[in-house]
């Protein structure tokens, strides 16, 4: 096991994959949260509102994430190193766990680093437009450890959708169309069924829209969401998992 | 105890190819055997069964053994060449043969020896992008030897490798053979793998036709005799109408069945002009389309 953590880390570190996922998560949060800063009047919020809208670009990260597992899992396939992979370590269901396990570590890794830049970039520009940037409470790192650990869920979702499908550009555009495009439909035209979809769920476990009851406004409470999102997880691995031990490399 | 013991695999794609059908065969220590057939054939689907990364649908294939997925660090007794292009191509050279030796748990200093051997030290750095195909070839044999195993297997080994690199391939194996290591090489150019193999298979349309020792199966063969004549259109068919099997080249004929005299009295009847008249032990090439064609007739 330990041998095959070192390879998946060697993998993670010896492409440019990694970098360019990197660059983007700070991207998305960075950008958001300088243009906000930017052009926010003075005085018209205050500091835990503006700390939430700064936080909320980092929420993005989690897409960013999602598609780093796909491109993790898939990108064995696109580029055949998948039969050095298995030859080296012929016990397939070892090789998805660390897989699933260490990209879940690295979504962890780049939400919690979204989540640092989003509060430095707060702690130093929001007093330049006269908003004190207040020191994070328990309710708010309760928000943070919510958005760590989904988005490391959401980055071994990620490696189980590339292991299922293993065609890289049809899982990634397929997953962000579903994500973007279809749940938010089914959600806004049949909520009852919406609730329950994945991305939907993920959603519902890091929402800011989450007050201080637990409870969506029309959705599942957040342990309920945080249960069936882990339920999502844990069967769409045990079926990549089961599946990639069937499959012949060709 | 052989090395590689295939009893009655099989392999089928779906319903309606049929990959693999029914090959039992058992290599021995320290041998060089060749897998030869044409594209096609069940060559790489067989090699590929042997180290798991195909399920048989039929029979069983046991390696030193036992099951390859049930060998302890399992790259250090068998190595396999199956997949010139199984690498990243943003990767350098080195550090995709770490990526290999990291998930079998062999040191990294193995990479620098791997390398050396295959002579691509070089071209450590470089990404694997910017290889030539030879280069990838070599790297991929030095994926092989990474774990320094006792077993190899190749799959088409050659392809891409020019001349010299043929020759240093051949070279490389015998020196392989010559440490007491067992080597399972799979091609489509039977003549690049003629001086050098000990013991053959033949597979073609899934079916394994022959095994054995080559100097065996070559000296049980058929005769080949050569004939060059400028009528050798009119030659051929005099022969065909006989039962003999002739393969013709513009004036240059290789006939299977007859002797060089009855070949000498078919075209001193039939007023063919001979140029040439020889008898030849049969190549590999010839043993093959002997077995192949033999195979086809019912």
């Amino acid at each position: 096991m330990i041998s095959l953590v070192r390879a998946e880390s060697l993998k993670l570190r010896s492409t440019r994959t990694a970098i360019g996922m990197g660059i983007a998560a700070a991207l998305v949060t960075v950008v958001p949260a300088v243009l906000l800063i930017a052009f926010l009047p003075k005085g018209t919020i205050g500091g835990d509102e503006a700390r939430s809208i700064l936080i909320a670009g980092s929420s993005l990260v989690t897409y960013i994430v999602l598609v780093f597992g796909i491109l993790g899992m898939t990108g064995e396939y696109r580029h055949g190193t998948i039969t050095y992979t298995y030859l080296a370590a012929p016990r397939r269901g070892r090789v998805m766990v660390v897989k699933l396990v260490v990209y879940a570590l690295v979504g962890c890794l780049a939400m919690l680093l979204a989540l640092l830049l989003a509060n430095l970039i707060g702690a130093i520009g929001l007093p330049i437009r006269g908003v004190s940037y207040p020191t994070p409470d328990g309710a708010a790192l309760a928000d943070y450890a919510r958005q760590i650990v989904t988005a490391g869920l959401i980055t071994a979702f990620g490696v189980a959708l590339g292991a299922l499908f293993r065609a890289q550009v049809v899982t990634v555009a397929g997953t962000l169309i579903w994500a973007l495009m279809v749940e938010p439909l089914i959600v806004a035209f049949k909520p009852h069924i919406g609730t329950w979809l994945p991305f939907n769920v993920f959603s519902q476990v890091i929402s800011l829209r989450i007050g201080d009851t637990g409870a969506t406004t029309d959705g599942l409470s957040r342990p309920e969401a945080f249960l069936v999102s882990i339920g999502y997880i844990a069967a769409v691995s045990v079926l990549a998992v089961f599946i990639s031990m069937r499959r012949d490399v060709t | 105890m052989a090395v590689i013991e295939a009893e009655h695999l099989s392999k089928r794609f779906g319903k309606k190819v049929l990959a693999v059908d029914d090959v039992s065969f058992s290599i021995q220590p320290g041998t060089i055997t060749g897998f030869l057939g044409p594209n096609g054939a069940g060559k790489t689907t067989t090699l590929r069964m042997i180290v798991d990364l195909v399920r048989p649908t039929g029979g069983s294939v046991r390696v030193l053994g036992g099951r390859y997925r049930d060998l302890a660090r399992p790259t250090t007794r068998v190595g396999a060449l199956l997949d010139a292009s199984g690498f990243h191509p943003g990767r350098s050279g080195a550090n995709a043969l770490r990526v290999v030796a990291a998930s079998a748990g062999i040191s990294y200093d193995r990479v620098d020896a791997a390398l050396e051997m295959v002579e691509l030290e070089g071209a450590a750095r470089r990404a694997v992008k910017g290889y030539s195909t030879g280069m990838k070839q070599r790297l991929a044999l030095a994926a092989a030897l990474l774990g320094d195993p006792e077993v190899l297997l190749l799959d088409e080994p050659a392809n891409g490798l020019d001349p010299e690199g043929i020759r240093w391939l051949r070279t490389f194996l015998r020196a392989r053979a010559a440490e007491g290591r067992t080597v399972l090489v799979s091609s489509h150019v039977l003549a690049e793998v003629e001086q050098t193999v000990d013991d053959i298979l033949i597979i073609s349309k899934a079916r394994l036709l022959a095994q054995g020792p080559i100097s065996e199966l070559t000296r049980t063969a058929q005769p080949v005799v050569r004939v060059r004549s400028p009528q050798a259109e009119k030659l051929e068919g005099l022969l065909i109408a006989r039962g003999a099997a002739v393969n013709r080249l513009h004036d240059a004929l290789a006939i299977r069945g007859p002797g060089s005299a009855e070949v000498g009295e078919v075209a001193l009847a039939g007023g063919v002009v001979l140029h040439e008249l020889l008898t030849e032990q049969p190549s590999l090439e010839d043993l093959f389309l002997q077995i192949a064609g033999t195979r086809r007739e019912p």
